[in-house]
């Protein structure tokens, strides 16, 4: 039923057995952990912990323990949240209309990838209540029935719209992963040896029985979520861009936004992808699974979409320069000559030229320069947020009220204290979920058994009967015996 | 007409069933389970289905309201007998006398349930006119100082008042020789106090001491006139108004009234289309000085000079002889011109002024205004004001009689010399040497650590007093509180120790009659706050001093200092003398020119300071001989005259309170007595720089407008050929959103931007008023001050190569040589919440904590507010103030609302906002509701002028209008209507509520005009002839 293309290679390399996959993948976390991962957990956690005691220490004594003043309301906050934000779509993209678009290299990234949509996304939902000057009453944005009689929320503010967009965004992806975990989960409980291992996983499957039954179902509801989840991609980050789009800010005030914001989430969310797996296909032992035709296939895709946040920066500056509006023009002349220079140009060179060097197939096959690319795309797009919010806000129509903004460090301890959520709830997934969905995967390796029955029957073509017969050890094997 | 019956209500009707007839006497068809209800017994009881809903809901809410009852109970315990005028909620209102300053504008005070929240204009003043200045709103809040004496102390230590009383009356019936040392008293009755006490003790003199004396000007008319006064100055009748960095509008003798007056020959409108003209010479770029028409920065050495050329051009025309002087004088040859022909064309209607201590000066000012025949007219010396004073060589005198020993008891009432004078070390060390010092000052201050005896005075608002701020125009203090404190009143204190136990508040009604006989109604008198007698009629005053002394000095100071570096210290319209540097208040009111609070800085121009190679918030050591203050940090400060600095007096006080202690430096210590006088110039410092940073605390930290059109201006010679000159730009406006549907009332406000003097009351008005909290110096740093209302404050200046006006910041850092920072044009732009009818905050909010008002007010729901700061970001004014921290009951901010004390000065009808809430103004909502309330008490529809926002009614220069637009008559209205009104941004079409007006600059064609006439000169003065038309067009 699925079309192969005859150009692409294999997307599993190594002639791998559906058993080797079972014993590659359940590897991490069938057996004692690593001191690597141990060293990395443990790192998080000292970030976590730094996290923690900054956001506490400002739920303690107020936003006023952060840069930002009467002029620049937003800075760092909002930055972080729709830098976490961005990243989570790559996860969304890849799941959902990969899938649909029958993209079958996806099978083996999906699965991290959607983890880092749900962790970013705590983060970013983190940065939501945090930057509120009464986290306590965080939920009043949500249109509950109140004691407060017909007070209600304001369906014209953009923040409501987040609201809708965050949450369903959170609750679709949480469900979308936990779904396609449920076989992979069944695998763990079957080969699971301890009383404890087969109560917690057997919990999780659900009652998993791989009968043809749960596998139609399981088809089912991937593709319905698919397509829920396709919206999504698109509409999330729209809303998120029309929280500056829908005011009237000279430098947020830009119809190009919705699109331009979704292409660099989907940047920004491959960057992150490409973080995240370029070291784990090392430390995992994944590299058949994570080829370099896959590594090179996202790279393509951070080339593209570096290149549209690109043509956004220029297209802005042209529609400022043709808009006649003094405060706009100004707005961008001060985004690229202003003060804050500096993080433009960083924006620029990280976002628009350095993906270019992914024309060259060496920068896309070669794993440690796409990781250095990966970390240099993450900081362009941190940046990018920046810009437009600290940029714009600092200096807008009145001039006595032009101020210039500067982090404090427990700003700068939340930030990097962010990653240390992200990667605290990312060491633990990795050692207690299969990284590579194996039900899906299983599906798309050439098993050795069908290569040599291709290459039996090829040379039985052209060759004839008798040099056929060295090829008769094979043991047949199901998807799911294992 | 048998048949009336013509409509049944239905078949049975028409029937006439037996069912339907008995039925019919029932209202309700079916009956009302009345008895049911009534009868219904345990067992019967039946409910059902909306019964149970009802009993459901009823207990679903009786618990939750239960549940919700989580806040302490706090017991108020109510009056037992209640006082007869306080009503809980209602306002008393008192008519007093401000006590900030001896100026002694006249003022009403609004008390709450026995407290004063308030000092607000009398506007029945004719003197005052229902102007106060920023000190006069913020020294309410002296009142409830928990740092203030709260009973005598002996030796630092607590005392009473009757230990403490014997001591005294023993140690001064003893004392061979008594000094009281006091500053300004403009208090008739406090005057015959004195009078009594020497009286008493015949060996007693009294001894004037002022921090910032007026003593030449005093001394001047002396000589000039034989009338040792200082007079009563008209600016109400002035064209043309000169005045050498005299700060009239700011800190000079009585700033609000001068505003009054000034500002009274300054509105223009299409029926009036004359203003006066103001030109100033000054060193520092004052608050005055950035509201005249025509500006220029001079060395203080050269005020003299610049006089004497001025007296030779005006002898000239008038007839009289000229003196010896050096005639060419750099830099302003041309002005002394001009100056001199727009005075002698303005003659009896021009006035001349200095700010100067120095005898010289102001001789020559005296004979100037003589010879334009200003006496009687603008300057007058016979109803003289009271409201300065100044003794500088008698109080040098009583110094060196403390050295010698001769004086054994001293004692101080309303001053503070060991911080203010030049050489504070000397003073305290004559100090020393006197047996018995007792000091009426309300805090332990610089002073009063060396004093035996502290014996705190009342705070005004708790004291009876009266005051003659100016011949013939009386006032009565009254206390508007039961006194805070064991403190005693000054003046009661020295009649009980000059023998009389007479009450203080008998003994000035009875003064007061034997000074207004009996036909005077005492009451009436307090009720009114202030009396009027008819003013005396003003005599010929023909001036007979001999000018001769007075060109060999000024022209050696003017030759000697040429290349030399000079300072002038100079008050801050906030701070001031320093008398009230432990006044939050005013340490956060920024000053109006620099836009810097918190501290004092060293003003200087640009040229200079790229000579010495210093910047912004360098760190420098000023010294002048031996006098030094280390560590001042600069500030770059367009319209500075080259070669000059400025330092702010009031600073750097050591027993100020927490407060004021360690805010800047001293500058009194670069002050000196020269010739008889207190001199504020040092004709010689030097700087070197420290090598070190600090950040001053600025409330704006960009400074041009960057050529937008947020305000307009025209020359005045424009504005007479076409009203609406300047203001033609308007927008095409496309609207997305429907109209709002107003009904009853729409408040809108206009601000004349040709009144707005900058001077900073409304500030501290609204802060009193609203209950904005003080944040300090740190978070001004930060940019977080709370301010609703705020100044803002531009320069423009003129590249002198293209001659084109420059106010972007890239064209002036692209060409910083050319371009001219000494000559600067100010603009002042006060600023508060535009209330805009399509608020652009409004629609981002997502909780509706900010919404529209029926009556077009955007309101502010604080209880609602999550704290996103979303509508901040949105509003293009940027007027929203968010709570970064919670500023109340915090020790972090040790101002006023952490300490029981503090908090009485709270307006109970404001809300105080917690931490992490959005506010903003509010077009002072509670006065309107208040206004609203009135009216419907009184039965009658509101009329223009009954609710007045706290800044429009402190403002002395009238700046601020506000009130209904659907009333088409209103003030208001017509404003709105009028040619010189626009809003800011009004393209962006959020229909701002706020309207400005046109600056109109009286700047150049009369000078122009005239010069032509009086032609002398060459080529050189057309060029400038021609430049200030391009600055007046541009």
């Amino acid at each position: 039923m699925s079309y192969e293309s005859p150009l692409r290679g294999n997307l599993v390399e190594g002639g791998k057995t559906y058993h080797d996959i079972t014993l590659d993948i359940t590897r991490p976390l069938e057996n004692k952990a690593s001191k690597g991962w141990w060293i990395g957990f443990s790192i998080a956690s000292v970030f976590l912990a730094l996290w923690i005691s900054a956001t506490t220490y400002t739920l303690l004594v107020g936003i006023g323990a952060w840069g930002l003043n009467k002029t620049v309301g937003w800075a760092f906050d909002i930055t972080n949240f729709v830098f976490w934000i961005g990243i989570g779509h790559a996860g969304t993209l890849i799941s959902a209309i990969l899938l649909l678009f029958r993209q079958k290299w996806r099978m083996s990234i999906n699965r991290s990838a959607e983890a880092m949509t749900i962790f970013a996304v705590l983060c970013a939902a983190s940065f939501i209540v945090s930057h509120m000057g009464r986290p306590w009453v965080a939920y009043w944005p949500i249109p509950l029935p109140n004691a407060f009689g017909t007070l209600w929320v304001n369906f014209n503010s953009p923040l409501v719209w987040d609201v809708f967009a965050i949450s369903t965004y959170f609750s679709v992806s949480l469900v979308f992963w936990y779904c396609g975990l449920i076989p992979d989960i069944a695998t763990i409980r079957d080969r699971a040896t301890t009383k404890l291992r087969k109560f917690w996983y057997g919990f999780f499957a659900m009652g998993w029985n791989g009968s043809s039954r749960t596998w139609h179902r399981y088809e089912l509801v991937s593709l319905i979520l698919a397509a829920i989840s396709t919206p999504l991609v698109l509409s999330v980050h729209s809303i998120v861009s029309m929280d500056f789009a829908t005011s009237l800010v000279p430098g947020w005030h830009t119809t190009i936004f919705p699109p331009y914001f979704v292409a660099g989430a989907i940047f920004s969310g491959f960057g992150m992808v490409l973080t995240l797996l370029v070291v784990g296909r090392e430390v995992l032992g994944q590299k058949e699974y994570i080829t370099e035709e896959h590594l090179d296939a996202m790279c393509r895709i951070v080339m593209l979409t570096g290149t549209m946040v690109g043509l956004a920066y220029i297209t802005e500056f042209f529609i400022a320069a043709y808009s006649g509006v003094e405060y706009e023009q100004y707005a961008f002349l001060n985004r690229a000559f202003g003060p804050y220079w500096w993080a433009y140009w960083t924006m620029m060179t990280c976002n628009l030229l350095a993906p270019q060097i992914f024309w060259l197939k060496w920068a896309r096959k070669t794993p440690w320069f796409i990781f250095m690319m990966s970390i240099v795309v993450n900081i362009g797009m941190w940046f990018e947020r920046f810009v437009i919010i600290v940029t714009s806000l600092h200096r807008d129509f009145l001039p006595s009220s032009w101020v210039m903004y500067a982090p404090t460090i427990i700003e700068i301890c939340i930030l990097i204290g962010s990653f240390g959520l992200f990667f605290f709830f990312y060491f633990l997934f990795v050692r207690f979920l299969p990284t590579i969905n194996m039900a899906e995967i299983k599906g798309i390796i050439k098993t050795k058994h069908s290569l040599e029955l291709e290459k039996h029957y090829s040379e039985l073509l052209t060759h004839g009967p008798a040099k056929a017969n060295h090829s008769n050890d094979m043991k047949g094997e199901s998807v799911h015996a294992n | 007409m048998e048949n009336k019956n013509k409509y049944w209500r239905g078949l049975e009707e028409l029937n006439n069933d037996a069912a339907f007839v008995a039925g019919k006497k029932n209202e309700f068809a079916e009956g009302i389970p009345l008895l049911e209800a009534l009868n219904d017994d345990e067992g019967e009881f039946q409910s059902n289905r909306r019964d149970f809903l009802k009993y459901f809901g009823f207990s679903i809410s009786a618990v939750a309201l239960a549940a919700c009852n989580q806040t302490p109970i706090k017991n108020v315990i109510p009056y037992v007998f209640k006082p007869e005028n306080i009503t809980p909620g209602n306002a008393n209102w008192y008519a007093s006398t401000c006590g900030a300053c001896p100026t002694g504008c006249s003022i009403l005070v609004k008390t709450r349930e026995g407290r004063p929240i308030k000092i607000e204009g009398n506007s029945d003043s004719p003197v005052f006119k229902g102007g106060v200045c920023a000190k006069g709103h913020a020294s309410l809040l002296g009142l409830y100082d928990n740092e203030r004496l709260q009973a005598p102390k002996k030796d630092n230590n607590s005392s009473t008042w009757s230990e403490i009383d014997g001591e005294i009356a023993k140690a001064l019936s003893s004392a061979k020789n008594i000094r009281i040392v006091h500053g300004t008293v403009n208090s008739p009755t406090t005057k015959k106090v004195l009078i009594d006490f020497a009286a008493k003790f015949p060996n007693s003199k009294t001894v004037n001491y002022e921090a910032v004396s007026y003593a030449a000007l005093i001394e001047a008319n002396k000589n000039a006139f034989g009338k040792a006064v200082v007079p009563s100055y008209n600016f109400a009748n002035a064209k043309v108004i000169v005045s050498f960095a005299a700060d009239f509008l700011g800190t000079w003798i009585s700033p609000v009234e001068f505003a009054k007056a000034w500002v009274s020959k300054r509105k223009v409108s299409a029926t009036n289309k004359e203003m006066s003209r103001h030109i100033q010479f000054e060193s520092n770029l004052s608050m005055t000085g950035s509201n005249a028409d025509v500006r220029y920065p001079i060395k203080p050495s050269m005020e003299g000079i610049i006089l004497l050329n001025l007296y030779n051009k005006i002898a000239a025309k008038a007839g009289a002889p000229i003196l010896p002087s050096v005639t060419n004088v750099e830099v302003v040859v041309n002005g002394i011109e001009l100056t001199a022909n727009e005075l002698w064309n303005a003659k009896g209607n021009s006035l001349l002024i200095s700010g100067s201590n120095n005898l010289d000066n102001q001789l020559l000012v005296a004979a100037i205004n003589s010879m334009l025949g200003n006496f009687g007219t603008t300057v007058d010396l016979d109803n003289f004001s009271n409201q300065v004073s100044g003794d500088d060589s008698g109080f040098e005198k009583f110094v060196e009689e403390m050295e010698s020993g001769a004086v054994d008891a001293v004692i101080f009432y309303n001053s503070n010399p060991a911080y203010s004078y030049y050489n504070s070390s000397r003073f305290a060390n004559a100090l020393k040497k006197v047996g018995t010092t007792i000091t009426t000052n309300s805090s332990t201050d610089e002073t009063g650590v060396f004093c035996k005896y502290q014996c705190p005075d009342n705070h005004y608002l708790e004291s009876w007093n009266d005051a003659e701020p100016k011949l013939g125009y009386l006032g009565l203090t009254q206390p508007t509180i039961t006194k805070v404190f064991d403190t005693r009143q000054a003046q009661e204190s020295l009649l009980i120790w000059s023998g009389n136990n007479e009450e203080y508040y008998s003994y000035l009604k009875n003064n007061w009659s034997t000074m207004l006989g009996s036909s005077v109604d005492w009451n009436q008198c307090i009720h009114n706050g202030f009396i009027v007698l008819p003013s005396k009629s003003t005599s010929s005053n023909s001036f007979n001093a001999n000018l001769s002394g007075v060109v060999a000095p000024i022209t050696t100071s003017y030759t000697q200092s040429k290349d030399k570096l000079e300072l002038k210290v100079y008050q801050k319209v906030s701070i001031g003398d320093g008398t009230h540097a432990n006044n939050p208040w005013l340490q956060e009111l920024p000053d109006p020119v620099s836009r810097t609070c918190w501290d004092n800085y060293l003003t200087i121009g640009k040229a200079s300071a790229d000579q010495l190679d210093l910047k912004d918030g360098d760190v420098v050591t000023v010294s002048s001989g031996k006098n030094k203050i280390e560590n001042l940090p600069v500030m770059v400060q367009p319209g500075q005259a080259n070669k000059t600095i400025g330092i702010a007096l009031g600073y750097g006080r050591t027993n100020g309170g927490k407060v004021a202690n360690g805010v800047g430096a001293n500058a009194y210590t670069f002050t000196s007595f020269q010739n008889g006088t207190v001199s504020y110039m040092v004709a010689d410092v030097s700087i070197s720089k420290t090598g070190d940073g600090y950040k001053l605390a600025q409330t704006q930290t960009h400074h041009t407008i960057e050529g937008r059109n947020l305000i307009r201006d025209a020359s005045l010679k424009e504005f007479q050929n076409d009203s609406k000159a300047g203001n033609h730009d308007s927008a095409h406006i496309i609207s997305l959103w429907e109209e709002h549907d107003n009904k009853g009332h729409k408040w809108g406000m206009a601000i004349d931007m040709n009144a707005c003097t900058g001077c900073g009351s409304c500030i501290v008005s609204c802060s009193a008023e609203n209950n904005v909290p003080v944040v300090g110096r740190k978070e001004v740093i930060r940019s977080r001050e709370m301010h609703w209302l705020r100044i803002d404050r531009y320069y423009t200046f003129k590249d002198t190569n293209t001659k084109a006006s420059v106010s972007k910041e890239k064209e002036i850092n692209a060409d910083d040589n050319a371009i001219d920072f000494e000559n600067v044009r100010v603009q002042f732009q006060p600023v508060m919440c535009q209330q805009c009818n399509h608020a652009p905050c409004e629609t981002v909010c997502p909780v509706y904590a900010t919404t529209h008002s029926s009556e077009g007010l955007n309101q502010m729901t604080y209880n609602r507010c999550i704290g996103t700061r979303y509508c901040a970001n949105n509003c293009p004014y940027k007027v929203r103030r968010f709570n970064w921290f919670k500023l109340r009951d915090n020790d972090q901010f040790d101002f006023y609302m952490n300490n029981d004390l503090g908090r009485m000065v709270i307006n109970p009808d404001v809300t105080v906002r917690s931490r992490g809430v959005m506010e903003k103004c509010t077009f002072c909502v509670q006065r309107i509701q208040a206004g609203k309330l009135k009216a419907k008490l009184e039965n009658r529809t509101m009329v223009d002028g009954d609710v007045k926002t706290a800044c429009q009614q402190s403002c002395p220069a009238d700046a601020i209008v506000f009130g209904d637009l659907m009333d088409k008559d209103s003030e208001i209205s017509k404003l709105y209507r009028n040619e010189r009104s626009y809003v800011m941004l009004e393209e962006y079409n959020v229909q701002p509520s706020v309207y400005y007006m046109t600056k109109i600059r009286n700047t150049d064609e009369t000078i122009a005009g005239t010069h032509k006439d009086a032609h002398k000169g060459g080529n050189e003065k057309h060029e400038e002839h021609k430049e200030e038309k391009e600055h007046a067009h541009s």
